[in-house]
């Protein structure tokens, strides 16, 4: 499509006045925060406060436990997805509803819930501690499943639209080929949903990176240990909210990363295939 | 039961399935090197057909089988799904692999009996060699033009070695300078393939260029079926006379005359009893300003109520007792200035009316 075309029917498109003020509001909300973590960073101390605290421990912490979030979320969040999308079954709502509770739900309140299922008291973490003599909570594993949690709902509803809106017509047309199930499904329909899973891969993680609620309490606050990011910088702020500011500015990089990744795969309206 | 392997199949259905309201009933056979076109309007039945044969639809009761392999028999509790079945399927919208390569889309179904990487891709470019595709083996579906596609796609069904092919309107998804280049190509091919290939259409020039037999499907049941020359000269119904280009009537004869159910009589030359069909060529009436008084037998006054230009000549539409299509040229409607509204007399020879019994399956519905 030309420029030309495009100008052309902007007249039509063009949004109403009436949305303008309103969007302009929006644009200085979503901004001015970003904007003031930029202005107000005590850059000429930012190697000083780097050095004095354990930034690196929570940011290595940070990096390992959302990555195994974002790999957990791919093991098992993919192949639920498949099945909401797929199985024909009385009762699979109830089940999407369901695994779709902890998006929706307070991370806090997730994380309370965790501690309830597989705290050391908990009525399966009891049987892991009795018998296996693993514990949970406040340990790293703790963290990976606080922030799996939270981040694994937005992999399995992404991926769900995708293999919803997958052509099955290309599903059949590998049957007719003499493909099996689980070739076309690793040949045929992983690779049609590429672009879904990327931006689904990136989500989850950016996700899992924030996560915040559910990880202070059930996987704890201890620098070197289980303190991550976000813990690190809530812990901060109760102090000296100057260290705050400055262990944000890694987690804007990131994002800011994120974003620029995404820009051809999931920020420019969905190409087809 | 010789060459090319075993491919030497024929395929047999003889089967129902219900589709909510729908209902198709089939039985053909198609043997080896049989183009078989499944003719039919939009909704008659022929995607599901093919669904079925291809195992991606089950059907209610009766069998499937090709060579005497039970595909599907519900009442034995048999179904083989699409992939066993080596069943090839070349669908309308080609349904190439869009992140797959031409060579790769071709390979596939070799890759999945289980030959090895290299050998697929050996065999693939010996099959896009043979359709003309050979420059085009490293390129994505989505640089091909719909000819090209259409042609992997038919590659991607041949390779795999296939005991039947099945096409899902070949030639509509292509514009019509492409179909033209096609058809000729395709004829080739399908003429090459041993095995029995079922061809779903609603374009009668498709079935007429391609097929070697024409089943007309109707509302989810045959109403006809033989030679293209059978069908476009004694067509049965209503939907075959209008893709043939014939006036149709139905009737009861008696001895040399035919009446028509919806009135009038002609005379034929055939000397039938009973139930009949009476099909006139647009060509063979003649069109007059007067009462003609000639050697023509069958001569009745008419109005003429529409005209439409064809490629090299002008049809009216003449209504009478009943509707009738005439072919004339553009010199005998300027000459004898018929224009909509006019009245005149129509003529046919007896021996250009034909009529022949209406069989048991020929049953007319109203179009």
């Amino acid at each position: 499509m030309t420029g030309r075309r495009r100008g052309r029917r902007r007249n039509v498109d063009a949004p109403p006045a009436l949305v303008i003020a309103p969007a302009l509001i929006g644009i200085v909300f979503l901004v001015l925060p970003t904007l003031g973590l930029l202005i107000r960073a005590p850059w000429s101390s930012l190697g000083a406060i780097y050095a004095d605290t354990e930034v690196a421990d929570a940011l290595r912490i940070s990096l390992v436990t959302s990555l195994q979030a974002t790999v957990l979320s791919l093991l098992f969040g993919v192949p639920l997805a498949l099945v909401l999308a797929r199985q024909r079954l009385a009762g699979i709502g109830i089940v999407r509803a369901l695994v779709l509770i902890p998006m929706v739900l307070p991370p806090v309140v997730g994380g309370v819930a965790l501690f309830l299922a597989l705290g050391r008291e908990g009525f399966v973490g009891r049987y892991l501690d009795q018998w296996f003599g693993f514990t949970l909570p406040f340990t790293q594993h703790g963290i990976v499943l606080a922030q799996t949690l939270v981040a694994m709902p937005f992999m399995v509803i992404t991926m769900e639209g995708a293999f919803r809106t997958a052509d099955r017509g290309l599903e059949e047309a590998a049957a007719t080929l003499g493909a099996s199930r689980s070739r076309i499904f690793t040949r045929v329909t992983l690779p049609l949903v590429v672009p879904s899973l990327v931006a689904g891969t990136v989500l989850c993680w950016a996700r899992a990176l924030g996560e915040f609620g559910a990880t202070v309490i059930f996987g704890g606050n201890v620098p070197g240990s289980t303190q991550t990011m976000p813990t690190a910088i809530f812990t901060a702020f109760q102090t000296d909210p100057q260290n705050a500011v400055a262990l944000s500015l890694p987690l804007l990089i990131v994002a800011v990363v994120i974003l620029g990744a995404l820009r051809d795969k999931w920020l420019r309206p969905v190409a087809s295939s | 039961m010789a060459a090319a392997g075993g491919l030497v199949m024929t395929l047999t259905v003889d089967a129902s399935l219900t589709q909510g309201a729908f209902m198709l009933t089939v039985a053909l056979r198609a043997g080896p090197g049989e183009v078989v076109a499944i003719l039919g309007p939009n909704g008659a039945g022929k995607t599901t057909l093919l669904r079925a044969v291809a195992g991606l639809l089950a059907v209610d009761s009766g069998t499937i089988s090709i060579d005497g392999d039970m595909l599907d028999d519900p009442a034995r509790a048999v179904f083989v799904q699409p992939a066993q079945r080596r069943i090839g399927v070349v669908f309308q919208d080609h349904r190439l692999f869009p992140h797959l390569r031409s060579v790769d889309n071709v390979a596939f179904g070799l890759r999945a009996q289980g030959m090895s990487r290299t050998r697929a891709r050996a065999s693939a470019h010996q099959w896009l060699d043979r359709l003309g595709l050979g420059a085009l083996a490293q390129q994505h579906p989505r640089r091909l033009s719909g000819g090209q596609a259409q042609r992997v796609a038919l590659a991607r069904a041949l390779a795999c070695c296939p005991r039947a092919l099945l096409m899902d309107e070949p030639l509509a998804a292509l514009d019509v300078q492409t179909r033209a280049e096609v058809q000729g190509e395709l004829r080739e091919h399908l003429g090459a393939f041993a095995g029995p290939t079922l061809l779903v259409t609603h374009d009668p020039i498709e079935a007429l260029l391609l097929a070697t037999r024409i089943i007309v499907l109707e509302n989810g049941q045959i109403v006809q079926q033989g030679t293209p020359a059978e069908i476009t000269s004694r067509p049965v119904t209503p939907y075959v006379a209008r893709l043939v280009g014939m006036n149709l009537y139905a009737g009861t004869a008696t001895r040399g005359f035919v009446a028509l159910d919806g009135g009038g009589e002609l005379v034929v030359s055939e000397a039938i009893d009973g139930p009949a069909f009476v099909a006139l060529r647009p060509s063979a009436l003649t069109v007059h300003v007067a009462e003609p008084h000639g050697s023509a037998r069958n001569v009745w006054p008419g109005t003429i109520t529409s005209l439409a230009p064809l490629a090299d000549r002008i049809r009216l539409t003449v209504a009478g007792p009943q509707t009738v299509l005439v072919d004339v040229t553009a010199s005998a409607v300027a000459d004898l200035n018929l224009v909509p509204g006019r009245a005149v007399w129509l003529a046919a020879k007896a021996t250009d009316v034909t009529a022949y019994a209406a069989g048991p399956e020929a049953h007319v519905q109203n179009a």
